[in-house]
């Protein structure tokens, strides 16, 4: 399954990331159910889950813009923004629930379309374009709602239904249809990672864009897609956030780019492009959601968290970068 | 002359694969002017980086004002009086020139920076050069060959005993040459011994005092220059034994269709006016120095530098070719000279590699039809015999030449009519090189047609049918293998003005 007979570089590069990862990840599990009161229920999974939905999308899109060479560091700010314009067309315009959630998409789709038309079509550093987004999609959102936070309606409230999105109650059992939906997508973002010609182009061009321009592909259109993929799923990630936590307010959503870019790079995708592994960033997202439930259960705020998580992402980097070195 | 000022002996450097400097010998007196020539990979520049400590040897001696040295770093080299006029000039173009010329070692006022005194010592140093430059004027203001002078005088103001001047007329006008030369033979009267490396045969004369040729690492031999004719150095340059035998006689035949026209192409500075038609089943060589122009020629043609003018036709009709995507689409595929920042998609795998330029072809909707791409792949790992472990072995662990056979497949599975191979045998091994050779010869044989640029001439010799030569972004002849030989080709290659 790893292919580690015929390819050593590959299997070792990704096979063996993920293998550490995963022992990681129940490792890490264990320790929690040791040191932390309780940890060890379906309730507090579900509840740990809550954070891996959110965060596994914002994951697993940047993951295609990472495997270009590139990076997004709008990617928080734009899925709180798409949250609250969304979330105030609800409440305050009383547009109908299903247009709100598809007007989230596209809010997510169209910062990540005005994104990567820069990136490749205007050649601006992708560090530039998304700084400069991750700023104005925190401005609009303000402007938008005069600095309000937005309340999404509870699940017993009309409208109220889209949290079923994450966990719904059948019987007696919380179902957890977040993890379904988020595996099902992960399943589709592998597929077209590895085996459509989206995947193949966006891999090729963060490999050599220069050869993969001089081979006669339009790689302007394919970066540019990779982009706007990650927007899309920064606004579905909107969604699954609200449906969590239902509150959201302007100007925030920094941290959340960190740790989607630190489970993506975990999982063995190569900050200078050209390498991914969506099942890679599946698991670090895991991780960090793990770890942030753990932390608080243990009774540590949540600045322990932000630690453990640095310190994972510069041994997952500091692995990526020393494999790199060995290469050429 | 003087006496002796340094004296390399037997230097031998190897690099993975190629073995650069052969036991080379070199020797430079005070107050001499010490030309340096041999083809693009003869190994000047490389004997030149021993020198001021940018390589390090593996064996051989230098002596350098008596004593044996071994210079660690350029700095170290140039603390002790070897500087480098580099080719390509290092200046920072937003500062003053007595800011370059200082550079590094400012002087200073306190914690501040004392510019009126690097100015009047600019001053000075540009007096005893007889130089004409305002040393407050932005270096960004200057032409190129002010900023030389400029590296010249911060050269200079180093206490350099040696100066290494390579290639320095290749970006001057004539009237800069002149003052170039005044200003070297200003040098040579300060006891200053330089080496002076050129491609161009009419500077010998004018400003060499002695010429030492290098051919394929190795030290052929030293002439002196007023004794020595421009056939002398040349026979010297090329006369190696050729191991490969020559193409006697075009095999293209007499009626064969144009397939690419190009007509009064302009681009850049380093395209001018090229004009040339390549013929069906023909193997057009394009032979030149390094910045002749050849490969800037060729990216013009396929859309990856830009044009200012000129016309391509193919197949008699004029075509717009914008990028490469449209040369692709009109069928001509380029193989860049440079494999790893051009050919190569070092992470990805031998597959993905070959069928990159003609994935439409391999597609079931969206998704890869991974059983044709890996049959078609295969096909041609077996039959240009490209040794892997297997078509999905990552193609950074592939040796060069297989590498490069690589990327010829990604051309051939795109089934280009034209194909651009720019040095299609740098840096592979040799048993590589006859297996590509006899691929073009395949290649053209049914029906392809391929234009080569290569620096190497028993290669051109080899394989061309025709040959173009190009000397600073002109062409300057066109010879039929009847009638070229190395000697003729250098001839074209060194016009210079």
């Amino acid at each position: 399954m790893f292919r580690i007979k015929q390819n050593p570089l590959l299997a070792k590069k990704l096979g063996f990331n993920r293998i550490v990862l995963l022992l990681v990840l129940i490792a890490m599990y264990c320790f929690f159910a040791i040191f932390a009161k309780n940890f060890v229920s379906y309730n507090r999974l579900l509840s740990a889950m809550n954070y891996a939905y959110f965060l596994g999308f914002l994951s697993l899109g940047v993951t295609f813009v990472i495997a270009t060479g590139g990076i997004d560091f709008s990617i928080g700010p734009v899925m709180f923004c798409a949250a609250i314009m969304s979330g105030y067309l609800l409440t305050h315009y009383h547009w109908p629930l299903w247009l709100c959630l598809i007007t989230s998409i596209l809010i997510g789709a169209m910062y990540g379309t005005l994104n990567g038309y820069l990136v490749a079509y205007k050649s601006v550093p992708s560090f530039i374009t998304s700084m400069a987004i991750m700023q104005m999609s925190k401005g609009v959102a303000s402007v938008f709602t005069k600095a309000q936070s937005v309340s999404w309606p509870q699940l017993a409230q009309e409208n109220g239904w889209y949290r079923n999105l994450i966990k719904t109650k059948v019987g007696n059992v919380y179902i957890p249809v977040g993890m379904i939906i988020l595996v099902v997508v992960a399943i589709i973002c592998a597929i077209i990672l590895n085996k459509t010609k989206i995947g193949r182009y966006l891999l090729a061009l963060g490999s050599n864009k220069e050869a993969v321009w001089l081979s006669g592909v339009n790689v302007k259109k394919w970066e540019m897609l990779a982009y706007i993929i990650c927007g899309t799923l920064a606004g579905i990630a909107a969604i699954f956030f609200v449906a969590a936590y239902t509150t959201v307010q302007p100007g925030y959503g920094d941290q959340y780019n960190n740790e989607a870019i630190a489970g993506c790079v975990m999982g063995g995708t190569s900050m200078g492009g050209g390498l991914a592994s969506i099942s890679g960033t599946f698991i670090g997202v895991m991780i960090i959601s793990i770890l942030q439930e753990g932390v608080l259960a243990i009774g540590l705020n949540k600045n322990y968290q932000l630690v453990i998580t640095g310190i994972i992402v510069i041994v997952a980097v500091y692995i990526d970068v020393i494999s790199r070195k060995r290469k050429y | 002359m003087g006496d002796i000022i340094l004296t390399m002996k037997g230097i031998n450097k190897s690099f993975p694969g190629v073995r650069a400097l052969n036991n080379v010998d070199f020797e430079l007196y005070k107050g001499e002017v010490h030309a340096l020539m041999g083809e693009n990979g003869a190994g000047k520049s490389t004997l030149m980086k021993v020198l001021t400590g940018i390589y390090k040897k593996d064996s051989g001696t230098i002596t350098y004002d008596g004593k044996v040295v071994e210079f660690a770093n350029p700095r170290e080299a140039q603390q002790a009086g070897i500087v480098i006029v580099h080719q390509e000039l290092n200046m920072l173009g937003h500062l003053t020139v007595a800011q370059n010329i200082f550079i590094g070692r400012e002087f200073m006022k306190g914690i501040k920076i004392d510019d009126d005194r690097m100015n009047v010592e600019a001053a000075k140093l540009f007096n005893r050069l007889n130089i004409n430059i305002d040393p407050t004027e932005k270096m960004s203001n200057l032409t190129v060959g002010k900023q030389q002078m400029c590296e010249i005088a911060k050269a200079i103001s180093h206490d350099a005993k040696i100066i290494v001047f390579d290639e320095p007329t290749a970006a001057l006008t004539e009237s800069e040459v002149n003052e170039l030369f005044e200003i070297i033979r200003d040098l040579k009267k300060k006891d200053i011994g330089i080496v002076y490396i050129t491609h161009r045969m009419d500077e010998i004369k004018l400003i060499t005092d002695r010429v030492s040729v290098m051919r394929d690492g190795a030290y052929v031999g030293t002439l002196i220059s007023k004794d020595s004719t421009k056939n002398d150095i040349i026979s010297m340059m090329v006369g190696r034994v050729i191991y490969e035998e020559p193409k006697t006689e075009s095999k293209v035949p007499k009626d064969a269709p144009v397939v690419l026209k190009v007509e009064n192409l302009n681009a850049g500075k380093s395209v001018k006016d090229v004009s040339f038609e390549l013929y069906k089943g023909e193997i057009l060589g394009f032979s030149g120095l390094m910045g002749a122009g050849r490969t800037e020629t060729a990216k013009a043609i396929i859309g990856a530098d830009p044009k200012e003018s000129g016309d391509i036709y193919i197949n008699g009709k004029k075509v717009e070719i914008k990028s490469p995507e449209d040369a692709v689409k009109y069928g001509i595929g380029y193989l860049s000279e440079d494999r790893k920042r051009y050919g190569l998609m070092l992470q990805r795998n031998v597959a993905e590699n070959s069928t990159i330029a003609n994935l439409e072809n391999f597609l079931n909707g969206i998704f890869i039809d991974t059983k044709k791409e890996n049959k078609e792949t295969e096909k041609y790992v077996e039959s240009l015999a490209i040794k892997t472990p297997g078509i999905d072995q990552l193609i950074v662990n592939l040796s060069g030449g297989n590498q490069q056979k690589v990327i010829l497949t990604k051309w051939l599975v795109r089934n280009c009519d034209i194909l651009i191979f720019d040095e299609p045998t740098r840096g592979i091994d040799v048993g590589a090189k006859s297996d590509i050779y006899k691929l073009m010869n395949e290649l053209v044989k049914a029906g392809k047609s391929i234009i080569m640029i290569s620096s190497e001439l028993p290669e051109i010799l080899r394989m061309s049918d025709r040959i173009i030569v190009m000397c600073e972004g002109r062409k300057s002849g066109e010879l039929r293998i009847e009638e070229a030989s190395q000697e003729k080709i250098m001839h074209l290659a060194t016009m210079g003005n």
